[in-house]
């Protein structure tokens, strides 16, 4: 049922929203499962775009530096050593960041895509719910 | 104008109907082209998704992704292929395999932004699964997706089993190029529809102004009920069968104005138009009709003959006890009512209205705070005076029981009968004779009149056709000038040609004669053009007038009964009739002494030279002519 509704919720932002409120809906539903009991998440944005992406996300704290926040939001390769999590928005990125990326959104063909990576969420300890385990990929 | 009206509106209509008409065909035309846009580009992906196909099994054999894997070669030749069909209408031409997991990943990318070979894509799953299964193309609409329009799915079949699926995603941008092209023809019907919605605001909105006016212009500001604008509207539509007529006076309302000043005046003419309203029934029709008098159809069912009677008797009532106040004092007011109960027996509404205000007159002279209807008022004098009223007149002739006496005329000095005059009576159910003055004054204004003129004529010339002999009949002036009357005497006259020189007309009620006498020279000249002698009755009273004889084609003179009653006892009598009688001989016309009740008076007519005589002495009026 919930695969159902998160797939409904891809359809409909699709359809009724802009990209930009698109990705903020995602974004924030990926941020609050993926940090569920964190009462403040802070979070970090490589480019002005990621940035305005997760200002406009409600409940989150967007912060200065990299090293202040648990969430990381890259465009571009990082050597950031952080134990934040780090999400990319860019499938190359994703590749290149392996090892340390729990993941990416991204659109692919006019498709929204997103991907979790199967062992940096086990690193993470990080259980996804059952309608994200769809979207879990071993290696890319 | 009604019909112009009416044109408007159907030429409105019309081009409303067509502009939608237009609209909807547009519409249709626009559903058919995307339609057909569709379908041809559908048509086309089918074909180079054929061709797609052909050429992948063409270079795969058995497993697409190893191959593909392995031989990077093959893999770019075969994309490099796709490409070649990658234009604005195909936006992505790509194919995707199924791996174990169920996910489906990049074979091949003919898009100029390359995915990774191998590289998952989220696609509707379940729409893919039934390519993969059924093994048919599927055309997935995309309209959910930002850009995309529709993809075309087809099956990549090898050795019998779906290997891959070729997606081909049109662009949005071929939908919008058409919108684009068709929005100037939307455009338009959206300006027109707008132009229409304002057209018919305005409309709405001078309706609205045509009827604030209209109402305003026939209802009396002081008051708010009609006013005599909407009476002669009403006037001209009205049944007047379906109701009766009341009219309304304050008494002595002068007296509320001299002694509490007009805006008292207002105030009292305001409520009692409130009591008036509140009284009557919705479909009653309440008008101010003059200062301080209200006229008031009465909407009545199956002729009830009391319903305006018992409503005005209540309103009566209502006024009587209502304390009128203003400016801490208190008005006592009273209302005088008249009621035409059957408007139907009279000639116009005009009439019935009139005899309402004659009822309204009684009233008043009566003593005030009073109704009188016809009936009523005809009841009382029934009692004093044995006056019938205009059922029982109109009863009587329905039954032939209106008739005619003959009283002879003598020629003065042989005696003997030179002709007749008519008198009308009306013969009662047991027999009895009533004379014409307890049931002609009732009858006069009514349509009942005319019908009693007709059978007076035509009875008239039934003797005078049976006998050969001379008869007069008795008419007013304003018979004469009343269009129905003139015309049923000139039909009568025009169906009895050759016995009408037989014909006399008496006239009397000279007063009219000063304003209309013109009209009535012109008439009179035509009746005597059938031979018809015209008399003047009652000569030398009331308003007898000697410049009658130089407008008039006079034949004969009858010298009034009053003058000649008296001719053996009084000198101014005599000298009267004697002057009378001399000016008659000077003009050429003869003259007939009425009223001869004694010797006496027979010898004084003689005397003096009167052609003919009539009264009682010589013979009284009898029900047949003696052959």
């Amino acid at each position: 049922m919930k695969k159902f509704l998160f797939a409904l919720l891809l359809i409909t932002t699709t359809l009724f929203a802009s990209n930009l409120q698109t990705e903020e809906k995602i974004y924030a539903l990926i941020i609050h499962t993926l940090l569920p009991d964190n009462q403040k998440i802070k979070v970090w944005g490589d480019t002005p775009h990621n940035k305005e992406i997760l200002q406009n996300i409600t409940d989150l704290q967007l912060v200065e530096s990299p090293k202040d926040a648990n969430f990381l939001l890259l465009d571009n390769n990082s050597s950031i050593e952080t134990n934040a999590l780090i999400f990319v928005t860019n499938y190359k990125i994703l590749e290149k960041m392996q090892k340390s990326a729990i993941g990416g959104f991204f659109w692919q063909k006019g498709r929204p895509n997103i991907l979790f990576l199967r062992k940096n969420l086990q690193k993470k300890n990080i259980q996804l719910p059952k309608s994200m385990q769809d979207f879990v990929e071993d290696e890319i | 104008m009604r019909y112009l009206t009416k044109l408007y509106y159907i030429i409105f209509f019309s081009i409303l109907f067509a502009i939608t008409y237009l609209f909807i065909q547009t519409s249709k035309t626009q559903t058919v082209l995307n339609n057909n846009v569709e379908k041809i580009i559908i048509q086309e992906a089918e074909t180079f998704a054929k061709n797609i196909a052909t050429n992948l099994k063409k270079h795969l054999k058995n497993d697409p992704y190893t191959e593909l894997k392995t031989d990077k070669t093959l893999r770019q030749h075969l994309e490099s292929s796709l490409e070649i069909i990658n234009n604005e209408t195909f936006k992505y031409i790509f194919v995707l395999y199924k791996d174990n997991h169920g996910n489906y990943r990049f074979l091949l990318d003919g898009s100029k932004e390359k995915a990774f070979f191998n590289q998952r894509l989220n696609v509707d799953k379940e729409v893919w699964d039934s390519v993969y299964t059924e093994k048919k193309p599927h055309i997935l609409d995309q309209n959910k997706l930002d850009g995309l329009w529709i993809t075309y799915l087809y099956p990549v079949i090898i050795n019998n089993k779906t290997k891959a699926i070729i997606a081909i995603d049109f662009s949005k941008e071929l939908p919008k190029n058409i919108y684009t092209a068709i929005e100037p023809l939307n455009n338009i019907f959206s300006y027109i529809f707008i132009a229409i919605t304002f057209l018919i605001l305005i409309l709405i909105y001078q309706t609205f102004l045509s009827l604030k006016s209209k109402k305003e212009s026939i209802t009396d500001p002081l008051t708010q009920t009609y006013n005599r604008n909407y009476m002669r509207e009403l006037l001209q539509k009205i049944n007047i069968d379906a109701y009766q007529i009341m009219m309304c006076d304050i008494d002595y309302f002068k007296h509320i104005n001299d002694n509490y000043g007009h805006k008292a005046g207002d105030e009292v003419l305001t409520k009692t138009a409130h009591i008036l309203n509140t009284e009557i029934r919705p479909e009653d029709i309440l008008i101010r009709f003059g200062g301080e008098e209200f006229l008031i159809f009465i909407k009545r069912h199956k002729k009830q003959d009391n319903l305006a009677y018992n409503i005005a008797q209540r309103i009566r009532k209502k006024v009587e006890e209502t304390h009128f106040n203003y400016e801490d004092k208190e008005i006592h007011i009273t209302l005088s009512i008249g009621i035409t109960c059957q408007p139907e027996h009279f000639k116009s509404i005009a009439e019935a209205i009139k005899h309402a205000d004659e009822m309204l007159y009684i009233a008043k002279r009566e003593g005030r705070n009073t109704v009188v209807s016809t009936t009523t008022h005809t009841t009382k004098k029934v009692q004093k005076s044995d006056k019938k009223t205009i059922n029982e007149v109109k009863e009587a002739l329905e039954e032939k029981r209106i008739i005619c006496y003959f009283q002879p005329i003598f020629e003065t000095q042989s005696q003997k009968i030179l002709k007749y005059e008519a008198l009308v009576r009306l013969r009662e159910k047991d027999g009895s004779i009533t004379p014409p003055a307890a049931f002609l004054e009732n009858v006069m204004y009514t349509n009942i009149y005319n019908d009693l003129t007709k059978t007076v004529l035509e009875s008239v010339f039934e003797h005078i056709q049976k006998r050969q002999v001379s008869i007069s009949i008795n008419l007013n002036f304003s018979d004469i000038l009343d269009n129905t009357i003139y015309q049923l005497i000139i039909d009568e006259l025009q169906s009895h040609k050759s016995d009408a020189p037989w014909l006399i007309v008496e006239l009397l009620e000279y007063e009219i004669l000063s304003e209309t006498s013109e009209l009535v020279k012109e008439r009179l000249m035509k009746i005597k053009s059938f031979g018809v002698k015209i008399a003047i009755d009652d000569f030398g009273s009331g308003y007898s007038n000697y410049t009658m004889f130089q407008a008039l084609p006079i034949d004969i003179l009858k010298i009034d009964g009053s003058l000649i009653k008296d001719l053996d006892r009084s000198k101014t009598s005599r000298i009267l009739t004697e002057s009378i009688v001399l000016l008659a001989k000077e003009l050429g016309i003869r003259t007939v002494a009425e009223f001869v009740h004694s010797k006496e008076i027979l010898e004084e007519v003689k005397r003096l030279n009167i052609d003919e005589a009539q009264g009682f002495y010589l013979a009284k009026p009898q029900a047949e002519i003696d052959a």
